[in-house]
């Protein structure tokens, strides 16, 4: 018998199964509008009707960015909910990314367990486009039911939570975890998928954030340091922190003006 | 309770009618036979306003509505057949509808109103508007039926009865001038009603102007659920009343009558979007119960309607995706504010206005201003918060300088940077033109 040694992919397909592929197709998601990010999501996309948790400390890491091509997706007559964000949402910036602001719920509840209802009749109505959601206090059966709703609503609820619950167990059909990169970059540990787990974090990089950096500022280099200085000398009266704050700026890219042409005037 | 010595019994259900009560019997002789009968006084003014309630709901049905009193509302059908697929499909649904309102009712089916009436009472539900069946029909009738509806005098009836008719057929086969000479006359008459051959106009039933429906409860309750049940019986008639309008509402307002002295009180139920659909009303104001404690227990329930706002039929497929998403996102957010509070539940507005914090509303969606040129976060502090290392930060971007506001309260004198915290994220900070010359964090570029 000779023992030709035969390239895996010339076996017929299903014979063997290898533990780096996702087990069965999963249904195909949203693209996410990041490549890298569709390459390791099951479904190559957001999954349609489920829980994903993004789990980030870090408010200013770019984590709204990495939902924006969805939401400017959103159209009348579906809603796009807001549900207890932390912060205020400004109007103006989303506005200027082309989030269309008439289709915007922000619902603010005072209590808990209002948030966890609002979010869950929001699922539940099959009138909104996306849910996003922010509270890290919740239990098992408090998430199964979002979960569940999310399924029956076929709608996505993107919960943002603490860094500190990825210990605890959840029904979410994918975890994320958002760290702030080098270079303005978005890193996604994903946490949990169906399918194998992956070993590092993907690195996205976001519209207005690090782009400028690598297309602008190295064949021009002179030309935004010579704007922050001309400007940092039209404040005479700066303190010496600030002073020191401004040589910084003197070394550092000026994303916004350092945009190529055609990108949103707009750093976020 | 004191009652008439000479009261008699209007009307009883079949368990006491088993038992040997009749209508027509001295209440003495009733309770004599059922001591534990449970009696309620007979109200005409609850009867008119039940009979009135119905017409009202019918008018779904047909826009020819008539109420015949003291206990009979008639629907001119032949119109609407078309439209609800045919007769039986038609009293199918009208038969339904009053079961889910809670009402034990007889129908039937003719083309006179007088006939429909007849054979109502007589029992005869058979579903056939056929001229050629009717003389049959009428003929088959116990005398007893001319009682009814028709302005006949017992003793016209007791003499029928007494000359040997014992139903419609003798009647008619008695000779007319003869009947007419023995104050029969009306019984020809009615008679040449029921049967087509004299006119029998009926007045049309007006629909009120203004919703308002009053729903006195037999016993008392404080159970919200109890009062959501009896609610969809008033909500019916007024999807029925709005249906006969072609319009929706956009407020209505549930009244609970208490017991007592205690004040009414009263719920607002904002709509979000002209709506008549029973269900969708329904979900709106068990929100607003919900949230309104009960103390006193409810004795009447009464719901009133703003005025109605045109509705138009949905254009195209009835069970289009798209109208159906939009009825959903309109109630959604009218839910969402009945339960939390309209100010809960916010849209975003661009202003024009230079001052970052006044660049923003949260009142009605839209925009009516330019969007700034500069870079803005997209999330932003309530307050803005004192940096107290900012040399720690790396500039990426600025100084804006935004002066503004010198004419009315907050003035901000600023220069406005994009800088990078030590973890990586981008912040919006500024820098007060104004000694101390104070830096301050005002958002993150999330």
């Amino acid at each position: 018998m000779s023992a030709r040694p035969v390239p895996l992919e010339a076996l017929p397909a299903g014979l063997v199964w290898r533990g780096a592929r996702l087990a069965g197709t999963p249904p195909a998601g949203r693209p996410s509008g990041f490549a890298a990010l569709d390459a390791v999501l099951p479904g190559g996309g957001w999954p349609e009707g489920a829980l994903v948790e993004l789990l980030c400390d870090q408010p200013g890491a770019g984590e709204l960015s990495l939902l924006l091509p969805q939401m400017r997706q959103v159209a009348a007559p579906r809603w796009l909910v807001w549900v207890a964000p932390p912060f205020i949402p400004y109007a103006p910036a989303l506005a200027l990314a082309g989030v269309p602001l008439e289709r915007l719920l922000w619902v603010a509840p005072d209590r808990p367990q209002d948030i966890r209802w609002a979010a869950r009749q929001a699922l539940l109505s099959g009138s909104c486009t996306m849910v996003l959601a922010w509270q890290s206090q919740l239990d098992m059966a408090a998430l199964r039911r979002l979960q569940l709703a999310a399924e029956q609503g076929h709608t996505p609820l993107f919960l943002f939570r603490e860094r500190r619950v990825a210990s605890q167990p959840s029904p979410a059909v994918l975890r994320l975890q958002l760290e702030a990169g080098d270079d303005g970059t978005l890193s996604v540990q994903v946490l949990k998928r169906r399918g194998p787990l992956l070993a590092g974090p993907v690195h996205l990089s976001l519209a207005g954030r690090s782009a400028p950096r690598a297309t602008r500022f190295e064949p021009a280099g002179a030309a935004p340091a010579h704007r922050s200085r001309t400007r940092a000398r039209f404040r005479p009266g700066l303190s010496p922190e600030a002073q020191a704050a401004l040589q910084h700026a003197v070394a550092r890219p000026d994303p916004a003006r350092t945009r190529p042409a055609g990108q949103p005037a707009r750093v976020d | 309770m004191d009652r008439h010595p000479r009261a008699v019994v209007v009307a009883a259900n079949a368990a006491a009618r088993d038992a040997g009560v009749f209508p027509g019997q001295p209440l003495a002789g009733a309770l004599a036979i059922v001591p534990a009968l449970r009696l309620v006084d007979h109200d005409p003014r609850q009867a008119a306003a039940l009979l009135e309630e119905v017409a009202v709901w019918a008018g779904r049905f047909t826009p020819a509505v008539s109420i015949d009193p003291p206990d009979c509302v008639l629907l001119e059908l032949e119109s609407s057949l078309t439209l609800f697929g045919g007769l039986e499909a038609l009293l199918g649904e009208v038969r339904g509808g009053l079961a889910s309102l809670g009402l034990v009712h007889l129908d039937g089916t003719a083309p006179t109103p007088l006939a429909a009436r007849w054979l109502a009472r007589a029992g005869d539900e058979s579903a056939t508007n056929a001229h050629r069946a009717l003389d049959a029909r009428i003929r088959a009738l116990p005398l007893a039926a001319l009682a009814d509806g028709a302005g006949i005098d017992d003793t016209v009836l007791s003499l029928l009865h007494a000359i040997g008719c014992r139903s419609l057929a003798d009647v008619i086969a008695l000779p007319r001038d003869a009947l007419a000479r023995r104050q029969g006359e009306p019984v020809g008459q009615a008679i040449d009603r029921a049967l087509g051959r004299r006119p029998d106009p009926r007045p049309a039933h007006v629909p009120p102007q203004t919703y308002l429906a009053r729903l006195p409860l037999l016993v008392p309750t404080d159970r919200s659920d109890t009062l959501l049940f009896l609610l969809r019986r008033l909500l019916a008639g007024l999807s029925g009343w709005l249906g006969a309008r072609h319009a929706g509402v956009d407020r209505l307002q549930v009244i609970l009558e208490h017991e007592g002295r205690h004040p009414d009180s009263a719920l607002e139920v904002l709509c979000g979007a002209p709506c008549r659909d029973e269900q969708r009303l329904l979900v709106l104001i068990r929100e607003h119960l919900e949230r309104l404690p009960i103390t006193v227990e409810v004795d009447a329930l009464r719901l009133q309607a703003a005025a109605p706002v045109p509705l138009p039929a949905l254009p195209g497929d009835f069970f289009d995706d798209r109208n159906l998403v939009r009825e959903n996102a309109d109630l959604l957010r009218a839910r969402l504010s009945a339960r939390l509070g309209s100010e809960a539940v916010r849209q975003l507005r661009v202003r024009a206005d230079h001052r970052p914090e006044q660049a923003r509303g949260d009142a009605v969606a839209g925009s009516d201003a330019s969007l700034p040129a500069g870079a803005r976060p997209l999330w932003l502090l309530p307050q803005p918060e004192p940096l107290r290392t900012p040399d720690r930060l790396v500039l990426l971007d600025g100084p804006e300088r935004i002066e503004s506001g010198w004419w009315e309260a907050p003035e901000v004198r600023r220069d406005y940077y994009v800088a990078r915290a030590r973890n990586g994220c981008l912040l919006w900070i500024f820098r007060e033109l104004q000694a101390p010359h104070g830096w301050y964090l005002h958002g993150y570029f999330a």
